[in-house]
């Protein structure tokens, strides 16, 4: 294999992409290293082997590559569903360097000693003004993708409040969670009034959420001797404080198991 | 370089178009429809020159695949919307939580059996740790630059010309589902490159000397195997064709090497596959095309009355194609059908007893035949489906006939005019014939408010179960219902699954609805007030206030599950989630 320059480095390129995806912390990092080892890597080495000695022409070889990396990781999920342990980070990396391992072998012994002055990649140098405009086309297609993935103001839009309950774990005695969430287009000021049970006063938090804010509170519920113990919560708007904006009930069972 | 500094400014107003739409100003569609053709004119008018080489021709068909691919992904930069794409996220996201496939989906239960798609995305979900969404976006891309490349490379060994090729990729490009539907994150849009490839192969494998003919046999085994597991229709597809090409041999007695034992191959894997993994497959075509088939017969004999064209069956639509995109897009078709009459000439004249060619050509002539469908109510969608295939045969037979067009001779400069009017009209055309008019753009789906980003009311309620009852089951209506597959990873069931679109819209509580509900193990009903909310396609985005866009149930569809006492754990407005275990 010593060599076949190009299948050494698919080889070593696999593994370094392998060890980054799966023990490197930032995200970022691990997507750079998984796409060639997922799209790239498989397809190059399974085109080499299926080639052998033979030299497929650029478009052929592209779509070697690309049929081949695809239909890898088709499979590739299919073999690992049934493997102990299943589809993991560990083992996508240990099949696809496997992959590539094997296919770059069978590429250097199908190729024997012919070797590789074909496999250089001769890349011309460009002109000036191509490199300008190419540089230019790039800044402006990411120009397009900052403006798509930016999210805009879009004050039509109706803007609005949810009010949940949900019962809360019961580790520090039986209680509910009751959470607020602004998706308003401002700031609002709210009233949320919380009846724990029908025998017990009510409980008043008022509340200022800007937009995106959310709020969540535990209340602490008594529970009725017998049956289901009612919960309510309603939650108004400063600016009508009469009207209910919205309201949850749920019913905590004498003995709470959680939420 | 000029090329793909047009596809850049033309990516710019897509993007700037559909960002004015999502602050919700309604703008004209005519900015965008001019980025589309600035990214697809230039660079596909270059492909099809005559002085260009190879090398070029190959990057100019990545441009030209990517590029138009991008206009998706700006459409929608921050989660899926089209109606299947949660459906699948949804698959992959379990593939990587249960790590393993043929988890069950309840929306669509026939994709488990499939799970190619899903496979494939954990890859690069399970290296990176990235969202099915993120995963999703890239595989399709790649799937994407296959299916072009394959396209090229099959057309060019058919016909012997990198010219014609080029123009085949370029008019395949104006395929009705080729701008939205062919991209969205889905499983025919990973068959369909795989299946293109494979015939790219075969083909590439009769022309090679008989030593290395061999070497072709892997590829193609591995790509059929991945169809088969990845989409019913493509793999049923890719059988037919095989086993076409394989009558055409005999037929035409041509040397070639065997395509036997590849057709025999994918029958006997597909079929398999069918027994073994998928055999929900039955249940779900079978309704759906024998309805075609029946519809069809009806509306033929004119027991029905036809479908209206320009007409969604949603009562959510907000604005009808106007005369302009009508015009437009039939003129595409007309245009396809001259190209088509140019170039089957030339076809049957120079390539008849080439099996390929004539099989893609058989192929383009049933392509008008799938026409007719479009006018039958329940075949529309079947005939619109089966054009993504077929028009692999027309792009070639289109192509050959637009080489006549601009060859050399009199009134050059004004036939290549002609041709530069019509290759646009094909692209647009084919774009507003497979999308609906008022969603070309994208909707306002997430905003900022104060500083803050903020999204709309269904993807709150599935953010919202996701994070807190990721383990219950829920009924709800369609777009709400994917929304909670992808991106609150959650189990949610819709339409007529257990009647819920009817529980859901009727005014009063019956007697049977909540029992139905439970003895499935549904623990919470999404009520949705917004009429929208069955549009899978249009019901993700923020509800704009005076505008037509969503009218409201009655108040009563909501309240009357208050009737009985449920617990009423979320109020968001028009969207109350009920639990179906009741208090006392």
């Amino acid at each position: 294999m010593r060599a076949h320059r190009d299948l050494w480095l698919a080889c070593l390129a696999a593994v370094a992409c392998a060890l980054a995806a799966a023990l490197v912390p930032w995200q970022v990092v691990r997507l750079l290293a998984a796409l060639p080892l997922a799209f790239l890597l498989p397809g190059y080495a399974f085109a080499a082997a299926t080639s052998g000695p033979r030299r497929p022409g650029l478009a052929q070889r592209v779509l070697l590559v690309l049929l081949c990396g695809l239909s890898v990781l088709c499979l590739g999920g299919l073999v690992l569903n049934f493997v102990p342990g299943g589809i993991r980070t560990l083992s996508w990396a240990l099949l696809l360097v496997l992959v590539v391992f094997v296919a770059a072998w069978v590429a250097a012994v199908r190729r024997g000693d012919e070797d590789r002055e074909r496999r250089v990649w001769r890349i011309s140098r460009p002109r000036a003004v191509d490199l300008v405009v190419g540089v230019l086309a790039i800044a402006i297609a990411a120009g397009a993708l900052v403006l798509a993935y930016t999210p805009l103001p879009a004050t039509r839009a109706a803007g609005f409040t949810s009010l949940w309950m949900l019962p809360a774990r019961p580790a520090a005695g039986p209680a509910v969670k009751v959470g607020v969430i602004s998706s308003e287009q401002q700031a609002e000021r709210y009233l949320l009034v919380v009846h724990p049970d029908p025998s017990a006063r009510p409980r008043y938090f008022p509340l200022t959420l800007r937009p995106g804010e959310r709020r969540t509170i535990r209340v602490p519920v008594t529970l009725a001797a017998e049956g289901p113990t009612r919960v309510a919560a309603v939650l108004h708007r400063e600016a009508d404080p009469h009207v209910p904006y919205r309201h949850v009930v749920t019913w905590l069972p004498p003995e709470v198991e959680g939420g | 370089m000029v090329l793909a500094l047009c596809a850049a400014l033309g990516l710019l107003l897509c993007a700037y178009a559909n960002a004015l739409s999502r602050e919700a100003r309604d703008p004209s569609q005519l900015i965008y429809w001019a980025g589309v053709l600035l990214v697809a004119l230039p660079t596909g008018i270059r492909m099809g020159m005559r002085d260009v080489s190879l090398r070029e021709r190959l990057v100019l068909i990545a441009l030209f695949g990517i590029s138009l691919y991008a206009i998706k992904v700006i459409r929608d930069p921050f989660l899926f919307t089209f109606p299947d794409e949660p459906i699948h996220a949804y698959n992959a996201d379990r593939a990587i939580s249960q790590h393993g496939l043929f988890n069950e989906n309840p929306v669509l239960p026939v994709t488990s059996g499939y799970p190619g798609l899903a496979g494939a995305t954990s890859a690069l979900m399970a290296l990176s740790g990235v969202s099915s969404f993120v995963a999703g976006i890239f595989l399709i891309g790649v799937a994407r630059l296959l299916l072009v490349v394959g396209l090229f490379v099959l057309f060019n060994r058919i016909s012997g010309s990198a010219r014609v090729a080029g123009l085949g990729v370029f008019f395949y490009a104006g395929s009705s589902n080729f701008l939205y539907w062919g991209v969205q994150y889905s499983y025919e849009s990973l068959s369909l490159p795989l299946l293109v490839a494979v015939l790219a192969a075969l083909a590439e494998r009769e022309a090679v000397d008989t030593r290395s003919i061999a070497d072709w046999t892997v590829p193609i085994v591995l790509g059929i195997a991945a169809v088969v597991i990845t989409h019913h229709l493509t793999s049923y597809a890719l059988v037919v064709i095989l086993v076409a090409l394989m009558v055409g041999y005999r037929i035409w007695r041509t040397p070639h090497p065997r395509v036997w034992p590849f057709a025999a191959f994918a029958l006997v894997a597909a079929a398999g596959w069918l027994v073994v993994a998928a055999s929900s497959t039955v249940g779900y075509l079978g309704p759906v095309l024998s309805e075609a088939f029946t519809s069809t017969l009806h509306t033929v004999s004119g027991e029905a009355a036809p479908r209206t064209l320009f007409q969604s069956s949603s009562s959510s639509v907000i604005g009808e194609t106007p005369w302009l995109g009508r015009l437009v897009t039939l003129g595409a078709v007309a245009l396809v059908g001259v190209g088509y009459l140019l170039g089957i000439r030339q076809v049957w004249r120079e390539r008849r007893s080439q099996p390929f060619a004539a099989v893609l050509a058989i192929g383009a002539t049933a392509f008008f035949g799938t026409l007719v469908l479009r006018f039958a109510p329940k075949a529309w969608e079947t005939g619109n489906r089966a054009s993504e295939f077929l028009f692999i045969g027309v792009a070639l037979v289109v192509a050959q006939g637009a080489l006549v067009l601009v060859r050399r001779g009199r009134r050059l400069a004004t036939r290549r005019v002609a041709f530069v009017l019509a290759t646009g009209v094909i692209i647009v055309g084919g774009a507003i014939a497979g999308w609906q008019w008022d969603a070309q753009l994208a909707q306002p789906t997430r905003i900022t408010a104060d500083g803050a980003d903020v999204e709309s009311e269904p993807i709150a309620v599935a953010r919202w179960i996701g994070d807190n009852l990721p383990a219950a089951e829920f009924a709800a209506p369609d777009a709400d219902a994917r929304m909670i597959l992808a991106p609150g990873e959650a189990n949610a069931r819709t339409g007529d699954t257990l009647d819920i679109k009817a529980i859901l819209e009727e005014t009063s509580l019956s007697g049977w609805m909540l029992p139905a509900l439970r003895e499935h193990h549904v623990g919470f009903i999404v009520a949705d007030r917004r009429k929208v909310a069955t549009d899978a396609v249009r019901g993700t985005a923020f509800t704009i206030p005076g505008s037509e866009s969503h009218p409201l149930l009655p108040a009563e569809a909501n309240e009357k599950f208050t009737a009985v006492p449920l617990s009423r754990v979320y109020d968001g407005g028009d969207i109350v989630v009920f639990g179906l275990k009741e208090g006392p």
